[in-house]
């Protein structure tokens, strides 16, 4: 009877493999726009800032998530803040070792709610502290993406 | 939609907006790589393929020969139990001309897969290929056609459904 049947060695498992082919196109939104254009064409952080609540976006929204007001403010933030929190990332997507690890640090911006998460370079892992005072490194080559930005550097 | 919500304000994009750079935009491409267990029945069709054999197997109950081979009959909701080869010949009982790849490309040369009720299955088991060598056009494919499998060379197989490259037609005077 087959259901009792059994594999009774691994190479007998056979399994498919495949991909999907997918691509996908993402646009940024009325915010969004504006604010990669800013660091594309400009070179700046903006953020918007809620009339009614007083929180200020970064990156900029077009409504406010507290208070659901309209977002209309635009305020420069200064490309220099704190690192608030970092991680030591030792493998890639596929789990490979990566023959340098890297440190991703969620920054904030003075004047600013939120923060960017991006690499924070120039500094040994084991250097890194919260608080630490970085500022922003922006490409030269630009074309309007969070890659624009090459990391954040200590000051 | 709500009542009083007669319209979404929105902003609606046009292809052009983004192919004449109107607005940014980033691609991504998700790496959608899977593995799909065979299980045992069809694993063993697979493996049965890479030796040149078609593996089929009989519901005790209704006697019908499956192929693909499943573990269960879904007609009786039994066990199937005894594997059985069937000869790789068999009968055209659907088909399609395609000039038209799955991704819309265009092909030069048609491709025709076929559903062909191999001989010793159960009527209705079909069995999904491509039919190649159709001379001299693919037009002259009919339903009923007698074809037969065309085999990968041993040494070029991976246990996959396309170790039969495709059927053929059997030519006039052979079995």
């Amino acid at each position: 009877m087959s259901l009792t049947e059994r594999l009774h060695f691994f190479h007998q498992a056979i399994a498919w493999k495949g991909d999907i082919a997918l691509q996908s196109r993402y646009s940024m939104g009325v915010a969004g726009e504006r604010f990669f254009r800013e660091i594309k064409d400009n070179g700046r952080l903006m953020a918007t800032r809620c009339p009614n609540c007083g929180y200020t976006y970064l990156p900029a929204r077009l409504y406010c998530e507290r208070c659901f007001a309209e977002l209309t403010e635009w305020v420069e933030v200064p490309p220099r803040g704190k690192v608030y929190a970092f991680t030591v990332v030792h493998f890639d997507l596929e789990e490979k070792p990566l023959e340098k690890p890297r440190v991703l640090a969620l920054v904030e911006f003075e004047g600013s709610d939120g923060g960017l998460i991006h690499d924070l370079e120039g500094v040994a892992p084991d250097r890194v502290e919260i608080g630490m005072p970085v500022e922003v490194v922006f490409k030269q080559e630009r074309n309007g993406s969070i890659l624009d930005i090459a990391g954040f550097q200590p000051l | 939609m709500s009542e009083r919500i007669c319209h979404y304000p929105g902003t609606s994009l046009k292809e052009q907006d983004f192919s004449q750079g109107k607005v940014l935009q980033t691609w991504w491409y998700p790496k959608a790589d899977y593995a799909w267990d065979a299980g045992v029945a069809v694993g063993k069709f697979l493996a049965g393929l890479k030796a040149g054999r078609i593996l089929a197997i009989q519901c005790p109950q209704c006697r019908r020969v499956l192929v693909p081979p499943r573990m269960v009959c879904e007609h009786c909701f039994v066990p199937t139990s005894h594997w059985v080869e069937l000869p790789g010949t068999g009968v055209v009982k659907t088909f399609s001309i395609c000039t038209v790849r799955w991704d819309m490309e265009r092909l030069e040369t048609p491709i025709i897969p076929a559903v062909i009720a191999l001989d010793g299955a159960a009527p209705g088991a079909g069995f999904m290929h491509f039919l190649n060598e159709v001379e001299p056009k693919p037009e002259v494919v009919r339903i009923g056609m007698r074809v037969e499998a065309v085999w990968r060379p041993a040494e070029e197989r991976t246990a996959a459904i396309t170790d039969i490259l495709y059927f053929r037609p059997i030519k006039e005077g052979q079995p």
